[in-house]
Parts: C-alpha cells; sequence; structure tokens
C-alpha cells in the first residue's frame, strides 16, 4: 500500500514513527512530503528558544531511517487528485496514494492591523510570528537590537513569548483584548493574580485593549497604537493571536473544512482513503491547538492502518487538555474544566483558594468524586499533584479541599534529637534513647562506650551526632546532680 | 576456633564481619573494611542467631505416602533423586528437569550448580533469582558499556562525589553502612533521592543536603528523559566526552526532544522546576564543569519493571551525556541488592550464560567451557527459559516436571506468587535444598539439608566486584552438608561425565579455567591469593609473570564494546505493564524494611529482628485513608487482578496519595507478592514487581497498632550457640 502524508511537522513526523514501528508486516510504503526543509523539531520549545533556555539543535524531532520511507523535505505539496489519488508536489512530481494522511498544520493567524500589509508575506522590519524555527531564529536576531517589545495576545504562547523576550533583556508589554490573560484557561480571579505578578517577571499586561495599528516608519516598527488611540513605542512586535489551519490543499480537493478538515473521532475526513490529524483537523469536539491531542491522534490512526496495538501509557489519552505555561518565574497550569467562560453545570463543585497577595491562586473542580479540572497560578508543587490526580482519574479525598494545599511536612523528627525516652535514636540497631540512656548509667561516656554497649551508630553512623548530644545531657546531669530543665524532654527525664 | 574474617551473610554489600566462636556462642563484630568501615546494621550484627535456628534443618526430608515430610537418610534422600531425575530425563527429556539457583550462593555453588545442570542433568533449563532483581541492569550495561559490573568503580569514590542521584534504592533501609559514602554529596547539597516515598534514603536530602523528586510510580523512566532533555537543552553535556568516548547520542537526543519538563511534569508529577534544578546540579558537579564528580545510581524500585532495562539505559544515557563513566571520581552504577547478586549473576546460573558472562549460544564460548568440564561442546544445552517464563511453564505440557531450587524461597519472592506457587504444586518432584524449612522447602517433595555462611568456605562478589573470602568459623551441626556435596553425589549416581570437586578452593580454581578470557575474568585468582589481597576487584586475568592487579575502575581507558566506545540507547516510555484505572485506582509499591532480607527466612527467626519489625505493614497517605475510613492500624486489604493481601495500616504522609507501599518479606497472608505484577521486561525478562494497580479497603478494624513507636529491644549482644 502506498501511504503518502503531508506535512512533516510535530503530528506528522510522529504519525510516521508510530505507523512503521507497528507495520510489522510492511504493508506499507511512505512516502513524506514537507514543506520545511529541516528535519521535524518541537515547535512547542520556540518560546524556550527564544528564551535563550534552549539550543536549537536539540529542538530536532526523531526521524526513522526505514526503508520502506521516503522523505521529500523542503518540497510542497500542490494539489490533490482524489478521483485518480494523486498528490502533486511543486517539483512537479505525482504521488500515487492507497491511502493519505493530512498533517499540514496550522500557520500563525496575522491581524488585521493597520501597517501590518495582510495580502503580502512579507512583514515590517521589528514584526514577527513565533510559528515556525525560522521565526524563532529572527525573534532572537531582533532581541539584539530591541529595547522594548509588544506582545499582541495573551494566550499560552503570548505569555511563553513575552516571558521568553523579558528573559532577552526587553522591556515587555503584552497587549490583549480580553479582559482576562489566557481566557480559554483563566478566569477573572486566576488571571488577576497572574497579572500581579507578571511584572515582576519584567512584562506589563494591558487587558481590555486591542492593538489598532503597527506604526511603521522607513519599513521599520516604531510602535504600537491601541484601540484608545495611546502608542506604545516599541521596537518589536511579536504576534500571538493565534493560528489558522492551513486546509487550502484539503479544501481545494472538495474536502469539507470549517476552521479545520473536518474529521470524525478517528481521525478520518469524507474521503475513506483520506485523514488529517493534528492542528489541521477539526474533529468532533474540536481541535485545542495542543501537541498531546495530535500526538494522540497520530497513535490512533497508526494502529487502525496496522491493526496493531501498541502498549502506551493510560491517562496519556482523555486527559491531553493540560496547559503548563512555560515561563520563567510564571507558574500557570490548567487542566478540564477552567476558564471564565465556562458553561454552568450543576454536577460540579469548584473549590477554590485565592491569595492575590501571594501570588497564588488555585481552583479544583470536583465531579462524581473525580478531579476534572483546575486552575493554578503560583501553586508550586500542589499543580503537579493535581495533574497526576487528573490525568489518572484517582479518587479525590472526602474533603476535595485537602487539593488546594500541600500536604504539610512530615511531622517527624528525623535528624532532630529524639524526645521521648523510646524513641530510636540509632534506627540501624534500633536503639532507644533510654537504652543510651542505661548504657550511660553503665558507666558508657563516649561513642565508642555506647557503640559497645549498644550498637548505636554503628550502622549508617548518622545518629553520631545525636548521641554526643545524648551523652553530652545526661553526663551535665549526671555531674551537676541537679536536675536541669534542660535535660526534660517532652516530660521524659533522662 | 579462634577469630574468623568473613563478611555478613545478607546483602550485597558485604560487610566486614569479624566471628569469634565461644563457648557460648559466635561472636559478632564489625571489621574495619573500606565498604562498611567497622560498621553493622541490626541485620549484621545479630546474623550468628540463624546458626541456632531452632528449626534448623538438619537431616533430609521425604514427602511420604501419607503427605507429610519425614526425615531419613542422605543415600535414601539422594538415590530417590537420582533415580526420579533419570527416570524423567529418560521418558519425557533432559528439559523435563529445570534448577532454580539464587544471588545468595558463592561463586563456587553458582559455577558449579551451571555446570551440574548443563554437564549432569544436560538441561538448558537454568535460572535463578537474579533474574528479579539484577537482570535489566545486566542488560542495559551490556548494550551500552559492553560490560555488567553493577558498580564499575569502588564503592569509596561515591565518597568524593559533589552529586549523587540515587533512583529507586533505599539503602538507608537495605544497606545501612553505604550512607557514609553519601556524606561528601550530602554536605554539597548534591544527593538527588528519587523515590515515590519519603524513605529513609529520601530523608537523607532533608536541610538542604539534595532533592527528593518524588514521581508517580512507574514514571521513572521519563523523569530520566527529562532530566536528560534539560542536559541537552541548555547545553550542560560534556560535548567532548561524547564525541570521543560515544556513539549514537543523535537518536537519543532526538528523542529526549520530546520529553520537555512541563511533559515530564504531567506524567510523572515532578515539578518542572525541580526536574530543571536536579539537572543543573548534576551538571555542575560533572567533571565537564569543573565539578567534583557525579554519580547516577541505579537500584531495583526503578529495575523491577517491564521497562526495567530502558529505564537503566536512559540512565546511563543521562551519565554519558554528563561525561561521567569511565572517569574517576564519576560514573553510573546499579546498587547490586543479594549477597552474591554480582558473583551469582557471572557464572553460569542464567538461562543464557556459561562462566565468565560467556553466552550459551556462542561457539567460542561453548568450546571454552566444554573443554574445561572436560565434556563434547554439542552436549550442552543451548538457552532456556528465564526465571518467570520457567516458572509459569512448570507442570505443563512440554515444561519441566521436576525442579531443584538452590537459595530461593519462591513461595515468597517471586511475583504473583500465588501463581508460583500453583505451578510448584503442579510438578511431579520439587526437590528444596535449604538452611530452614523455608515456605518453599515446606512444600517440597524433597528437602535436603545444607550449610551456611559460617559453616562454609568459598566467595562472594560484592556489588562493585570485589571478590571476598567467606570462610568457615563454625562446625556445622551434624546432618547438613555443603552443595558442592549434594551436586557430586548427585552426579555422580547420574554417572555424569567430569570432575566435581566438594573443596571450595578447587572449585573455584575450576571457575577461574571456565571465566578465563571472559568479560567477568577471575582466571588470576585463587583463594591462596584473595586471602593474601582483600582488594582484588574483576577483570582479573591470569598472566605469566607479575599478578595482575585486579580492576578497580573500569571503562578508564575505553569501553569494552567492538569500537571502544559507550553507547546511548534510545529509549522511549511505554507506561508500566498496569496502570491505575477507576477499578484499580491506587498505585502499589513494595520494598524492603531494615530488619529484614529477602523472603525474611532468615531475619524471621532472628527474635531481635523479629521484635523490632514483627510483620507486614500497609503505608497509606492519611487522604487515601480517610477516603476509605482506615485508621492507623485498622487491616487494609489490597487487591489486584491476580490476589489480595492483607496488613495493618500505617497512616503517613510520607507516601504519596495515590499509592500505597508495602514490605515484601512475608509469607502467607502477609505475602504482598501475591498482588504484584509478573509481566516482564521484553529485553531481560524482569518482572514487574515494583508497580501494579489495586483497590483498597479496609479489612476489619484494628489490631495493634504498628504505627506506635517500635518496641524496646534487648540490646546486649547476641551470641550463638556453638553447635555440638
Amino acid at each position: 500500500m502506498r501511504l503518502v502524508v503531508i506535512g512533516n511537522g510535530m503530528v506528522g513526523s510522529r504519525f510516521v514513527e508510530d505507523l512503521l514501528a507497528r507495520d510489522t508486516a510492511g504493508k506499507y510504503d511512505v512516502t513524506v512530503v514537507g514543506a520545511e526543509g529541516c528535519e521535524p523539531y518541537n515547535r512547542v520549545l520556540l518560546s524556550e528558544v527564544v528564551a535563550g533556555r534552549h539550543d536549537l539543535a536539540s529542538l530536532t524531532l526523531p526521524t526513522p531511517d526505514h526503508p520502506r520511507l521516503t522523505v521529500l523535505r523542503g518540497t510542497t505539496a500542490t494539489g490533490i487528485d482524489r478521483e485518480d489519488r494523486i498528490v502533486t508536489t511543486d517539483d512537479g512530481t505525482r504521488h500515487r496514494y492507497d491511502q493519505l494522511v493530512l498533517a499540514t498544520g496550522a500557520s500563525a493567524r496575522i491581524p488585521p492591523l493597520a501597517g501590518l500589509d495582510t495580502g503580502s508575506d512579507h512583514l515590517p522590519l521589528g514584526v514577527h510570528a513565533l510559528r515556525t524555527i525560522d521565526d524563532a531564529r529572527e525573534v532572537v536576531a531582533a532581541t539584539l537590537n530591541a529595547r522594548r517589545a509588544v506582545v499582541l495576545g495573551a494566550g499560552v504562547l503570548g505569555i511563553e513569548a513575552a516571558s521568553g523576550l523579558a528573559q532577552r533583556g526587553c522591556a515587555v508589554t503584552v497587549v490583549h483584548p480580553m479582559e482576562a490573560l489566557m481566557e480559554r484557561q483563566l478566569d477573572g480571579a486566576a488571571s488577576r493574580v497572574l497579572a500581579a505578578v507578571m511584572p515582576r517577571a519584567g512584562i506589563e499586561p494591558r487587558t481590555g485593549t486591542g492593538a489598532e495599528a503597527a506604526i511603521v516608519a522607513d519599513g521599520r516598527l516604531t510602535g504600537i497604537r491601541l484601540t484608545g488611540g495611546e502608542v506604545v513605542e516599541s521596537e518589536l512586535l511579536l504576534l500571538a493571536t493565534g493560528t489558522v489551519a492551513n486546509t487550502s490543499i484539503a479544501s481545494a480537493s472538495g474536502l469539507p473544512c470549517e476552521r479545520g478538515v473536518l474529521v470524525d473521532d478517528a481521525s478520518a475526513t469524507e474521503d475513506p482513503r483520506v485523514f488529517a490529524i493534528g492542528d489541521c483537523a477539526q474533529p468532533p469536539d474540536g481541535a485545542m491547538g495542543l501537541v498531546a491531542q495530535g500526538w494522540e491522534q497520530a497513535r490512533a490512526l497508526a494502529e487502525r492502518l496496522t491493526g496493531a496495538t501498541g502498549r502506551r501509557r493510560v491517562g496519556a489519552s482523555g486527559s491531553n487538555d493540560v496547559v503548563r505555561v512555560k515561563a520563567k518565574g510564571l507558574d500557570v497550569v490548567t487542566m478540564g474544566v477552567c476558564g471564565g467562560m465556562r458553561p454552568d453545570d450543576p454536577t460540579h463543585r469548584a473549590l477554590s483558594l485565592s491569595d492575590p497577595a501571594a501570588g497564588r491562586h488555585v481552583e479544583v473542580v470536583v465531579a462524581d468524586g473525580r478531579l476534572v479540572g483546575a486552575t493554578c497560578v503560583g501553586a508550586g508543587p500542589v499543580a503537579a499533584d493535581l495533574v497526576a490526580a487528573y490525568t489518572r482519574g484517582t479518587q479525590v479525598p472526602s474533603d476535595p479541599a485537602h487539593l488546594l494545599l500541600p500536604a504539610l511536612a512530615p511531622a517527624s523528627t528525623d535528624g532532630a534529637v529524639p524526645s521521648g525516652g523510646d524513641t530510636t535514636v540509632c534506627r540501624c540497631n534500633g536503639v532507644t534513647r533510654d537504652e543510651i540512656a542505661h548504657a550511660h548509667a553503665d558507666g558508657a561516656r563516649d561513642v565508642h562506650d555506647v557503640a559497645r554497649a549498644t550498637r548505636a551508630t554503628t550502622g549508617c553512623g548518622g545518629c553520631t551526632q545525636d548521641v554526643c548530644d545524648l551523652l553530652e545531657r545526661l553526663g551535665a546531669r549526671s555531674g551537676t546532680g541537679s536536675p536541669d530543665r534542660d535535660l526534660t524532654v517532652a516530660g521524659s527525664p533522662v | 576456633m579462634s577469630t574468623v574474617s568473613t563478611h555478613c551473610p545478607y546483602c550485597a554489600l558485604q560487610c566486614a564481619q569479624a566471628l569469634t566462636p565461644g563457648p557460648t556462642g559466635v561472636e559478632v563484630t564489625g571489621r574495619q573494611f573500606p565498604t562498611n568501615r567497622g560498621g553493622l546494621c541490626q541485620k549484621g550484627w545479630t546474623s550468628a542467631s540463624v546458626l541456632r535456628a531452632p528449626d534448623r534443618l538438619t537431616a533430609p526430608l521425604v514427602r511420604g505416602v501419607d503427605g507429610e515430610l519425614a526425615e531419613t537418610t542422605w543415600e535414601v534422600a539422594l538415590d530417590l533423586v537420582a533415580e526420579r531425575l533419570r527416570a524423567m530425563r529418560a521418558e519425557h527429556g533432559a528439559d523435563a528437569v529445570a534448577v532454580f539457583g539464587g544471588g545468595g550462593l558463592t561463586n563456587e555453588k553458582a559455577y558449579q550448580l551451571g555446570k551440574f545442570a548443563r554437564v549432569a542433568l544436560g538441561t538448558a533449563n537454568i535460572d535463578y533469582n537474579g533474574r528479579f532483581c539484577m537482570s535489566s541492569a545486566a542488560a542495559a550495561a551490556n548494550r551500552s558499556l559492553g560490560i555488567d559490573r553493577g558498580l564499575p568503580f569502588p564503592l569509596t569514590d561515591v565518597g568524593g562525589a559533589q552529586a549523587v542521584l540515587l533512583l529507586g534504592s533505599n539503602l538507608a533501609e537495605t544497606m545501612p553502612p553505604a550512607v557514609a559514602h553519601l556524606a561528601g554529596a550530602r554536605a554539597a547539597g548534591g544527593l538527588v533521592v528519587v523515590d515515590p516515598r519519603v524513605s529513609a534514603t529520601a530523608s537523607l536530602t532533608d536541610d538542604g543536603q539534595g532533592l527528593h523528586l518524588q514521581p508517580v510510580p512507574g514514571t521513572d523512566l521519563c523523569v530520566l528523559l527529562g532530566l536528560l532533555h534539560v542536559v541537552l537543552a541548555e547545553g550542560l553535556d560534556d560535548t567532548a566526552y561524547v564525541s570521543e568516548r560515544t556513539t549514537g547520542v543523535d537518536d537519543t537526543r532526538r528523542l529526549a526532544a520530546t520529553w520537555w519538563p512541563e511533559r515530564v511534569e504531567q506524567v510523572s508529577g515532578v515539578p518542572a522546576a525541580l526536574l530543571r534544578e536536579t539537572a543543573r546540579l548534576l551538571a555542575a558537579a560533572s567533571p565537564a564543569r569543573g565539578g567534583s564528580g557525579a554519580y547516577v545510581l541505579t537500584g531495583r524500585g526503578v529495575e523491577q519493571s517491564s521497562q526495567g532495562t530502558a529505564t537503566v539505559n536512559a540512565a546511563i544515557n543521562l551519565a554519558l551525556a554528563l561525561g561521567l563513566p569511565g572517569r574517576v571520581g564519576s560514573g553510573w552504577g546499579a546498587v547490586t541488592g543479594q549477597g552474591n547478586g554480582q558473583g551469582g549473576r557471572e557464572h553460569g546460573q542464567k538461562s543464557d550464560q556459561l562462566p565468565g558472562y560467556r553466552m550459551v549460544d556462542d561457539p567460542g564460548a561453548r568450546a571454552h567451557v566444554a573443554g574445561v568440564w572436560g565434556v563434547d561442546p554439542a552436549t550442552l544445552p543451548g538457552k532456556g527459559r528465564p526465571a518467570v517464563e520457567l516458572l509459569d511453564s512448570l507442570g505443563r505440557e512440554g515444561g519441566p516436571r521436576a525442579l531443584l531450587v538452590h537459595g530461593a524461597n519462591l513461595r515468597v519472592s517471586a511475583p504473583n506468587a500465588r501463581h508460583v506457587a500453583a505451578r510448584l504444586d503442579a510438578l511431579d518432584l520439587l526437590v528444596v535444598c535449604d538452611v530452614v524449612p523455608s515456605e518453599t522447602a515446606l512444600r517440597a517433595d524433597v528437602v535436603l539439608p545444607v550449610l551456611q555462611w559460617a559453616e562454609e568456605e568459598g566467595t562472594m562478589t560484592s556489588l562493585e566486584g570485589r571478590v571476598l573470602r567467606r570462610r568457615k568459623a563454625i562446625d556445622p551441626p551434624p546432618g547438613p552438608r555443603s552443595e558442592l556435596e549434594v551436586w557430586r553425589e548427585l552426579a555422580a549416581r547420574l554417572e555424569a561425565p567430569g570432575t566435581w570437586d566438594t573443596d571450595a578452593a578447587l572449585v573455584f580454581d575450576e571457575l577461574a579455567r571456565a571465566s578465563a578470557g571472559g568479560r567477568a575474568d577471575y582466571g588470576g585468582l585463587s583463594h591462596a591469593r584473595l586471602d593474601a589481597e582483600p582488594d582484588l576487584f574483576w577483570p582479573c586475568p591470569a598472566t605469566d609473570g607479575t599478578p595482575h592487579p585486579g580492576t578497580p575502575r573500569l571503562f578508564l581507558d575505553g569501553f569494552p564494546t567492538p569500537d571502544g566506545r559507550a553507547r546511548f540507547v534510545p529509549v522511549d516510555d511505554r507506561g508500566p505493564a498496569e496502570d491505575v484505572r477507576a477499578g484499580a485506582p491506587a498505585h502499589l509499591v513494595t520494598g524492603r524494611v531494615l530488619q529484614h532480607y529477602q523472603s525474611g527466612a532468615q531475619t524471621r527467626r532472628v527474635d531481635e529482628l523479629v521484635a523490632a519489625s514483627p510483620g507486614a505493614f500497609v503505608e497509606i497517605h492519611p487522604r487515601l485513608a480517610d477516603l476509605h475510613g482506615i485508621g492507623a492500624g485498622d487491616l487494609v486489604r489490597l487487591t489486584s487482578v491476580r490476589g489480595s493481601v492483607a496488613a495493618p495500616a500505617r497512616v503517613t504522609d510520607r507516601v504519596r496519595p495515590d499509592t500505597v507501599f508495602m514490605p515484601f518479606h512475608w509469607p502467607g497472608e502477609e505475602s504482598v507478592n501475591a498482588v504484584t505484577n509478573d509481566a516482564t521486561d521484553p529485553v531481560s525478562g524482569m518482572p514487574e514487581f515494583k508497580v501494579c494497580a489495586v483497590t483498597v479497603s479496609r479489612a476489619e478494624a484494628r489490631r495493634d497498632c504498628p504505627g506506635a513507636p517500635v518496641p524496646t529491644v534487648n540490646v546486649t549482644v547476641t551470641t550463638a550457640e556453638v553447635p555440638a
């Protein structure tokens, strides 16, 4: 069977990897058509590249080296003839397929802003999207000459890019027309807490205000005019205003498309020989724009086409809507039911802890004994625990309020001089405080004497200091002959 | 008898001991040695108690027509076993007889057992309980570094390191004296412990002495991939080392690119910031960045997994990226568990290996070993079944019908133990050699009483690859015989070719010849030399002139791979074989307590240890306990698809809220291995003891309260009576 994959991005390349790993019978010959000239790379980490926290070379993703695989890089698919089952590419080649997988991804949406000629491919100098590895390189280069930067759009990418630019030394303003930052994930209260901590990370948030125009002089950006007329001077504008699914080739071939190529839950289009996965696809429940969803689609399709199921981590599917902002000093994690626009559901029980002064806001949503959503701003390790509970569907505590705070540190006496007489001092040998006291009474005066008498300190040696301290107190007491309050610990005189 | 220098009978640290037999018993004292520095844990101090176990086996037992085991003479027992084995072989073929060995056997016994299986029995079906312990670490080390020696460096080297990453090892409980070697890293704030529990070892990181990563059980591989991701992404790798001393980094780098810290956090529950901090801490300690050294050490917690080999390879990949292996003061290592877990895996107990780590399907290896054994190479069987598969095949059509067990207590220690017990019961003949009536021995058809540690001579190879002399301190009681003698007697009755020495020194000499030229080369060693030089590490080949000094540190000049380079092995996560789900919402992890060893067959016979740790328990988080109405001391039932177990609750937040912990040293109703998973690693055949999914419920109201302080114990030094 001839399988053609259009798109060699994160999802297309993962699909090919999954398919070939499962196609042990050698059923498929695979041709991949990829517009980008480079090997597939991890797009999720581009904001980390901007932040200077990630080496470009370490973005490259696995590409199988396989005798039945042909990868055409820097080659653009120009048309699909579904009747003759042929994909044509810009080099004039025709590729016949038995099955076709569209993984064409999405492109950065360029907003209709005065000053940006949205008709042309070229943005003014200083104006960038952040969708491709070339974008990331250009943004990094642009930061060399920019002291001030504006990020338009405060979704996940906008916040991450703003953080990255701030780490490059830019004074950053984030302009967001909605009232709440990351409004898909954060409600008003959570957004306000995030907005309050952003200045500490070098970012000035401007919510409820859109941009009206990019001010360009001599082909170079000098500032942004906001809807109210205010001008923010800036040498760099980063557009983080969402993405547009790349559907033109599908649409031209007559496949039904709305925001993406329409597919069913199994990634099948209307044409039984054509599938669509990743950001170009629009499944019944909608696309989330998260790679986890695309990778799950890739795996499921590979299993469907080969009939081979592989072991996978349970919980990795069905829970692929966890959002974790990668931004230094900004700790934001959301999952499931979250955000201010969610519909009311009487079966949901929402509990929150809001602590704006400490930059902390945690909300959990519980239904039927399970965690079905959470919003964490500045919640530290609590967020990681909630993700673990959410992805695995573990039962929530009988009082879900316990989810809002980390467990208190164990009230153990590790490392401290133990108190009660029956408290173990030497764990390795099970020697108690009383036994050491008895040894002392029998004449043991130093650690060696105690070790001989009780074996304390002869295992890992970790209690040596405790034994010394204890001997000192015992010695002080027997020396003075008068009980000292300090010698009576926790009501247990030695 | 005067004071004898030997080593502890229990774990792979093999602490040095002095045994002094006296009129009232054997006195145990710690002996200065680089590894234990004179220290012993409670198990070691009380080890002489087992010498006078009241139920010590002294006469062979044979199950009679009444179904009861009854004492008999050695002649009768050996004749019976030989006759049954001979008949079974004649009727069903040589592979109808199987052998199961142990990682506690001396090198001499491990070697002779492998020879006995292949030469006297002619069976391919031999494997051992080390398959449960070290096989994933061994497989990973072999495919990456070209050789498997648990620690390829002396343990004392760890003391100089600035950072130690310890994954799945609770050595503060399992081998306490080893903790001293972490002092340097702790002082530098550089001890990093990865464990789903706040174990005693994890507590060593308190107060700024390091970091504790507390992942969801079964996600260690993801954590390692995330650490490697940060190292590569932030350019913290040792590029010169990687280009000069390794191959294959590209594929591994690409795979790591798919495991950024935030993704790892989602799977493992370890905060992304903590992963970054850990990676930077390790890198700062690496030689390339001017640190004083870093170690990555793995233990059973991460290895006893159906992706254990991949996990260890991920650990080695991380170490290679940081430029650690093959540099003095840095490296990767696996902390071997059983007393002779190292030597026991080198000399032919494994289903696919001959002495000296030679592969049984390598014609050259077969020819060499057959030459030493004085047999035709063509008569040597090929690869047998690895442990879990072997046990599952017992008594089945085409499977073995007889099993000889040496140094293992399968009914307690095997995963999915009820299933294993059923397979053992399906055998036509079960012969168990043991010191005490272990749970497995009690169900055998024939029980042969054998010698224990202080009653015999031999060698053990410790976790660092150091070959140690075990010495006889006392005469055994009348009755028990050395397994070397048992095999000689059986070999004679089976008319086996070759020599069957019973003097351990002579068996060792033969082992040395058989291992010569192999990867674990003992050719230059002998009991006499080991008596004179207590610090010899293998490989130590024979020489014509000056004796080989042994090899404390491997890889300094290169890796024993065809091109001399270490290999990055690209590995990806598949998740555990059994993950939590609606019907089984909690993870179960298992482990050890300080006072007990393995199935407890020895330590449960020491009063002091039993007093300190009388029975099994379930560690459960207050939230999970509350959810099920469980209070401290209540009996908790854990149920998996394989079986269930009940033990009193210890309610503690030292375990994750989604996880329960139970130690595995007890039999019967308290045997957690009735619940554990026997799914195996595809490369090593190692079973997934360390994670499975269970339901938690309250079985009944509280009985005693094990959360209370441990009972006071008598601490006068125990002395064992010298048997008459």
